[in-house]
């Protein structure tokens, strides 16, 4: 009985493995058009990252983003209408657009940036 | 997910940078009012930029997005060559599109939509295509195929250089007030509105591109991208798209009255069909 429980823990370990494994990343989330788009209004301080003169939004640079902070920045990301209700920055968690695991891995690329 | 109700989200509470003040302050104001602060809000944010260039869209914010569209210029030919054969092909009757309109269709894109007094409701120019043909027993065009689109493309041709006029009497206030409800209104999973691009970042960059102003919207409509002719319509739904909406179809009493809406603000502007677009 209990080879069968650590075999299906096994399974299960090595499924959210390859799910992870597969996972898209935070500057993937961040850029992709069906995603996060946030490339559509903000310029990033990534070097691997388009180039665009997109402004809707404020530049994206490391400095900024670490003293903002990882949770500040969460809340913003997830309604950020609760802090500012004239924003036009899409609720991400708020509306499901992001899961809370992506909106952490775009947290983890804003928080890498230079 | 998707907001699959896109009817609630037009009723849901509009708060926009900016706008929510000449929102409410607009709800029981004349189209002539409402012209007049959002004129007033535009010039106040885009100084540099001429009201008769706000006819060109994007391209008033980009010396090489208006040389582009320049190089381009022909590049309505076939699509015109193609709606003007569909304008004068005789139907079974002898009858043609062309002889259904005053001067041949010439200026008559100018004064559509219109209120439509008998039918009560908004009127297009595709509209008033299928009308005609309808009305000589043939077959009616989808609104959003492409040979209504290349025919409205031929016709809008046809006003170029002259200015939108389009009246909205009275009776009508109710449709134009329905298309500046839903123009203000925040829609879709990314809860944008229509006013957050094309009023509160005008002239901003999104995805690259200068958003062009609510003004001048409506005077420039066909667009060609590729041999695709984008009417104000599909135009519309592109953007609903991208708003993560549900989009309303085209010829829809919601779609007619944004499109009301909208080309009641280009009056007095120059009609420029048939822009190549990137």
């Amino acid at each position: 009985m209990r080879g069968a429980a650590l075999a299906v823990a096994a399974l299960a370990f090595a499924a959210a493995s390859a799910a992870r494994a597969e996972a898209l990343t935070g500057a993937q989330i961040f850029l992709r058009p069906d995603k996060g788009n946030c490339a559509a209004c903000h310029q990033v301080s990534d070097p691997a990252a388009p180039k665009t003169r997109s402004d809707l939004g404020p530049r994206l640079e490391g400095a900024r983003m670490r003293s903002i902070g990882r949770e500040r920045l969460r809340a913003l990301l997830t309604d950020p209408m609760a802090g500012n209700p004239e924003t036009l920055m899409p609720p991400y968690g708020r509306h499901r657009i992001l899961d809370a695991s992506q909106i952490d891995r775009v947290l983890d690329y804003l928080d890498a940036l230079p | 997910m998707r907001c699959p109700d896109i009817h609630r989200a037009v009723l849901a509470a509009c708060a926009l940078a900016g706008t929510c003040a000449l929102a409410a302050a607009s709800a029981l104001a004349s189209p002539a009012e409402v012209k007049g602060e959002v004129d007033a809000r535009l010039h106040a944010q885009l100084p540099s930029i001429e009201t008769r260039d706000y006819a060109l869209g994007s391209a008033a914010f980009d010396e090489e997005l208006r040389a582009q569209e320049d190089a381009h210029a022909d590049a309505a030919k076939p699509v015109l060559a193609k709606g003007a054969a569909l304008w004068k092909r005789r139907f079974k009757d002898g009858h043609t599109l062309s002889a259904c309109f005053p001067n041949g269709g010439r200026r008559v894109a100018v004064a559509y939509p219109q209120y439509h007094p008998r039918l009560k409701l908004v009127f297009t120019l595709e509209m008033a295509i299928n009308q005609c043909l309808k009305a000589h027993h043939e077959a009616l065009l989808d609104y959003d195929g492409a040979e209504m689109a290349a025919i409205t493309a031929y016709v809008r041709s046809l006003s170029d250089g002259y200015r939108v006029a389009v009246r909205v009497p009275g009776a009508a206030q109710a449709h134009f007030e329905n298309g500046r409800r839903m123009y203000f209104s925040r829609l879709g999973q990314r809860n944008f509105a229509c006013a957050s691009c094309h009023i509160v970042a005008a002239g901003k960059r999104y995805a690259d591109v200068p958003l062009s102003p609510v003004v001048g919207q409506a005077a420039r409509w066909p667009f060609l991208r590729g041999e695709e002719v984008l009417t104000l319509q599909a135009q519309i739904r592109a953007c609903l798209e991208r708003m993560g909406a549900a989009p309303f179809p085209a010829g829809s009493e919601e779609l007619n009255d944004l499109e009301y809406f909208l080309t009641y603000l280009s009056n007095g502007l120059p009609i420029r069909a048939n822009a190549w677009r990137p």
